[in-house]
């Protein structure tokens, strides 16, 4: 009993060495792997980024151009409603027989 | 389309007395007649804006499109009342030349003869020594007539007016003639007492350029 229990140990100690040694390679070969992959997905979240803050960047250009278009139509509205006037009270003006049409 | 309104135009004016009985022209319509038939791209984009913004402020108005020597009439409500061939500014241009309102009609040269584009508030009012007529624009002294009795016969004005052809219809000093029949039961009744507005429709230039508030009406290509 006692002689097979001391030839089992170093077989122990070997399988419990190469266990280890095996996991540490392991680790090492999936972190090589990774490393450029990890590197990549960093780059493609920078450009990410980037494309984020443009298109948020137009988007309030284009916000800010649509409000301005508003703007600019309601005064457009307020300047045309201020020439209909006049054009109104100077035609009324120009009732009394003046000119000739170009036929 | 544009055949039966010109037809109908053609009726109407067969059936004025008065201009019937001015002339005596032979009106023989032409071999070939022009390709457009209906209202242009332009003038549909324009009836859908003014539709659509009320840019008419509850007024009647029409549309008149150089490109095809016609005018489109609606009410007040917007409700289209049909489409009349019209003879327009015999030379091509969208601008009035400063001072062509003020001159007599022999002092008025060729290229000064346009029909001049834009938005415009008509009003009825009465020229020197002649009947009530639509001023369109009044220093320019563009205005909405019928074909006046004492234009040149050499111009043959009733025969453009009747061809199917709008080519032909570029003969005016800048003024819009209009038949006689639209004039009367139309134009008259519906401009007499608060007037309406006039859309006339460029040659050359952009559309956004003569009518700047149609830029934030939706563009809608299948319109036309």
């Amino acid at each position: 009993m006692i002689s097979f229990s001391s030839k089992l140990a170093p077989a122990a100690i070997l399988l419990a060495g190469a266990i280890g040694l095996g996991g540490c390679a392991t680790k090492s070969y999936v972190r090589e792997q990774i490393a450029p992959v990890s590197q990549r997905v960093d780059t493609l979240e920078t450009r990410l980024q980037e494309t984020d803050g443009t298109a948020k960047s137009a988007l309030a250009e284009a916000q800010a151009a649509s409000g301005q278009l508003q703007n600019n139509g309601q005064r457009l509205d307020q300047l045309t409603g201020r020439v209909d006037g006049m054009d109104q009270r100077l035609q009324a003006q120009e009732r009394k027989p003046a000119k000739r049409p170009r036929n | 389309m544009m055949h039966t309104f010109r037809a109908l135009a053609a009726l109407a004016l067969l059936m004025s007395t008065t201009a019937a009985a001015q002339t005596a022209e032979q009106l023989v319509p032409p071999a070939v007649p022009d390709a457009v038939t209906g209202p242009s791209a332009a003038a549909m984009r324009v009836v859908d804006w003014v539709a659509a913004s009320g840019d008419n402020h509850a007024l009647p108005y029409v549309i008149v499109d150089k490109t095809t020597a016609s005018m489109q009439m609606f009410d007040a409500k917007g409700k289209a009342l049909g489409t009349v061939p019209v003879l327009i500014g015999i030379a091509v241009g969208d601008d009035a030349t400063p001072g062509v309102g003020s001159k007599n009609l022999a002092e008025i040269g060729p290229a000064e003869k346009t029909t001049p584009a834009g938005r415009f508030l008509a009003k009825f009012g009465r020229p020197i020594g002649k009947e009530r007529i639509l001023w369109v624009d009044y220093a320019t002294s563009v205005a909405i007539h019928p074909i006046p009795p004492g234009a040149s016969k050499k111009e043959q004005r009733r025969k453009r007016m009747l061809s199917p052809t709008f080519a032909d219809n570029r003969i005016t000093f800048g003024c819009i003639n209009v038949p006689m029949a639209s004039y009367g039961k139309v134009i008259r009744p519906m401009f007499g007492k608060k007037g309406g507005y006039v859309y006339i429709l460029p040659d050359t230039k952009p559309l956004e350029i003569v009518f700047p508030r149609i830029r934030v009406q939706p563009y809608r290509p299948s319109a036309g």
